[in-house]
């Protein structure tokens, strides 16, 4: 117990009391310095007529749904490409993989910037296959899409050493004896590695979604102001940000921060429940 | 912030996961990370302010020096504001017996300075005596109980020389709260080769018409374009909206953001981008990105509106406009209208939270280091800024011409606008509305098209929304 203490006082004080006192101010109006005024849901009502809030929610919603779509497949395709036999030097490209998690995301955004202009490198790249230059930083609607496309280089490494780990768990006998049956790497992979690899699938899904949600750094790197154009990349944890800072209302940013909570909580506890987290094994 | 860096694996019991979840729930509601980014003032792009440290400057502490040691803890996120700051502190401690100014300044980017200034007004400890508050978010700390302390007496032993429209957006009820480092007269920056191919003489350009007629015959005649507008930042739209008489607050600090001013001026805009084919989105989307600087250099655009303060980008970013590049008045809307606004500034306040016997010296100190005769000489030399002390504009420092603009004295010509300048005026929600122009406005006038009237009330709906 004592050993826990120093863990505890730290969770207690940053932690649980800051999250109460995050759902405590959500029912105060605090503007200025030092005016505070008991409101009740008014906040809450105030969020359902929050145009922006709600711009900010379908493009969080979407960079997160973007983000599951490309860092959930590819990762673990890796991950089984380069567990079998068919690569050599398995570590060194682990590594080059596992490299971008390491890297400031300033740096990155610094960098993406420059990757994503319209003579940048992104577009040359996309130039090889025929597709026409695009200014993804300055178009609406490839705001998101250009995050995803950061988040894509970001989180591969790392998923792939979560799945990895998993993939790593799974019995060779498994493998010995479906090839003893006859099957091949592709029916090995879709039969046998990917069911037994539901528990970090699980794990995976669930920290992407969290991540999805909580996009904030990205966006007010690549956009001055961090929204984007047209507002195409205001995230949720943006909004919030600047109700709290930028027009300096605390009760109304901590409501915007206890719905965005709830939502991750049910997107994520309706998650559970697809893969059958809840079921009686 | 991020979940990923703790790589916790799974095995883990349901319980560790319902851990993580409240843990993120906890992250989600409360946490936010401070990042780095400027909204395109005066200085964003000559700072390397991208994710910088935080760097503390201290000046060297003179023991020969016979007047009272005051320490001032002094907060900026331009690294050139301290520089300035603590050279003033020297000159003034030369010159005075009484005080032995010691200025302890610290540099933190934009966003974290402002941030950490709020968290530290609102949590009683922790604030600097002396802070640089940038326009767009002074209004911020004007809300509630100011936690500035009135700097009317410091303003008014200067007042008369002052250009009077530059106090307006650090003033409450009358009240002066910061002084600025600027004026930031708003100019037009031709380029003069590429009128001078095109078959345009800038100094015919004296009305708006008169500027689409010479667009078009830049069109016509050169492979450049007139201008460009900037569709992710607010300034383009915020410069003609001013001139033209509008601008965000008016002196009663009602917000204007939808009035017939600026719906004209954006109007115009419009016009220029999608009738007249004279202008479009600068490459980069902002006139402080290195495309739009590349574009700018190689001869792409034959003009800009911008602040006095953009001056320096073109010594500093585009080498080839050297002897080019003329400064003129902003073309007026009707005759005898203004011909120019001011843009961008940054306001020096000092905070409540400083000792009551430090007051009086920091307050000296402030008159002196910002509105002094010197100081504001130095405004320029130092700084590259314009002044707001009209007598400075007579120094030979300011007279001299520069072979850069034209062999012209740039700043001479400069003064002769101050009597026909728009004055402005900041509120309660300029930083709202600042956001509103440069993501939405400017957005979906310029690239898709929409109508100005009807983006501007939109506009003006949301920032009113914020007080609803």
């Amino acid at each position: 117990m004592v050993f826990m203490l120093p863990f505890l006082v730290l969770f207690g004080v940053f932690r649980v009391y800051a999250v109460g006192y995050a759902i405590v101010l959500s029912f105060q109006d605090i503007e200025g310095i030092g005016v505070t005024e008991w409101t009740g849901f008014s906040n809450y009502r105030r969020l359902l007529s929050d145009s922006t809030f709600f711009t900010a929610l379908r493009n969080t919603a979407l960079y997160t749904a973007g983000t599951l779509l490309v860092l959930i497949p590819v990762p673990f395709i890796l991950a089984a490409v380069l567990q079998s036999k068919l690569v050599v030097r398995q570590s060194a490209l682990r590594s080059a993989f596992f490299l971008p998690v390491l890297t400031s995301l300033v740096v990155v955004g610094v960098v993406f910037s420059l990757l994503l202009t319209t003579n940048g490198l992104v577009n040359s790249f996309l130039g090889l296959f025929g597709v026409p230059a695009q200014g993804w930083l300055e178009t609406r609607s490839l705001a998101i899409p250009a995050m995803i496309i950061m988040a894509f280089w970001r989180w591969t490494g790392i998923n792939i050493i979560y799945f990895t780990t998993g993939l790593s768990n799974i019995p060779s006998e498994l493998y010995e004896s479906a090839s003893v049956d006859g099957a091949g790497p592709i029916r090995k992979f879709w039969h046998l590695s990917v069911p037994l690899s539901k528990p970090i699938i699980l794990f995976v899904t669930v920290l992407t979604i969290f991540g999805g949600f909580q996009l904030f750094v990205e966006p007010l790197i690549l956009w001055g102001t961090g929204g984007g154009p047209g507002q195409g990349g205001l995230s949720v944890v943006v909004h919030l940000y600047r109700t709290a800072f930028t027009s300096f209302q605390l009760g109304y940013a901590s409501a915007i921060g206890v719905v965005l909570a709830l939502i991750i909580m049910s997107v994520s506890l309706i998650t559970l429940k697809l893969f059958g987290f809840f079921k009686k094994e | 912030m991020t979940t990923r860096a703790r790589t916790r694996l799974p095995r883990s019991s349901r319980h560790r996961r319902r851990l993580k979840l409240l843990l993120l729930s906890i992250i989600a509601a409360g946490a936010t990370v401070l990042a780095a980014c400027d909204s395109g003032g005066s200085v964003s792009d000559l700072e390397g302010e991208e994710g910088e440290e935080n760097e503390e400057q201290a000046m060297e502490v003179d023991p020969e020096h016979e007047g009272e040691e005051v320490e001032l803890e002094f907060w900026t996120f331009v690294d050139a504001h301290a520089d300035f700051m603590m050279e003033r502190a020297e000159e003034f401690n030369a010159e005075n017996s009484d005080y032995n100014i010691v200025i302890n300044a610290s540099v933190a980017d934009y966003e974290d300075m402002h941030d950490r200034l709020l968290v530290a007004l609102q949590s009683g400890a922790g604030a600097p005596d002396v802070v640089d508050i940038e326009i767009g978010r002074f209004g911020t700390y004007l809300r509630g109980d100011v936690q500035l302390h009135p700097l009317t007496d410091v303003v008014d032993a200067h007042r008369d020389e002052l250009v009077e429209e530059r106090t307006a957006p650090y003033q409450l009820d009358g009240v002066d709260y910061g002084i600025d480092y600027h004026l930031g007269t708003w100019v037009m920056f031709y380029n003069n080769a590429v009128l001078e191919e095109a078959g345009v003489d800038v100094d015919e350009i004296v009305t708006w018409d008169d500027y689409i007629e010479a667009g078009q015959q830049v069109a016509e005649n050169t492979d450049a374009m007139m201008t460009s507008v900037e569709t992710t930042a607010p300034t383009s739209l915020l410069g003609l909206m001013k001139q033209n008489g509008g601008g965000i607050y008016d002196e009663n600090n009602e917000l204007i953001l939808d009035s017939p001013e600026n719906v004209e001026a954006v109007q115009l805009i419009s016009d220029m981008v999608h009738e007249h084919g004279i202008a479009e989105a600068p490459p980069g989307s902002e006139h402080h990105e290195t495309a739009y600087y590349e574009a700018f250099n190689n001869g792409e655009y034959a003009s800009v509106w911008m602040p006095q303060w953009y001056m320096i980008r073109f010594t500093e970013f585009m080498p080839d406009t050297e002897g080019d590049m003329l400064v003129r008045p902003m073309p007026e809307f009707e005759p005898g209208g203004f011909i120019s606004t001011m843009g961008g500034g940054t306001g020096t306040a000092i905070t409540t939270h400083i000792d009551e016997e430090k007051l009086d010296a920091a307050k000296e100190f402030l008159g002196f280091a910002k509105l002094t005769y010197d100081a504001q000489v130095a405004l320029w030399t130092d700084l590259g800024f314009d002044p707001f002390r009209n007598d400075v504009y007579d120094d030979p420092a300011l007279t001299e011409p520069d072979p850069w603009f034209g062999d012209e004295p740039v700043m001479t010509n400069l003064q002769e606008m101050f009597d026909r300048l728009a004055p402005e005026y900041t509120g309660p929600r300029y930083p709202e509305a600042i956001i509103q122009l440069a993501e939405n406005v400017a957005y979906e006038v310029i690239e898709e098209n929409a109508d100005p009237q009807q983006s501007l009330e939109r506009g003006a709906d949301q920032v009113r929304s914020v007080d609803e």
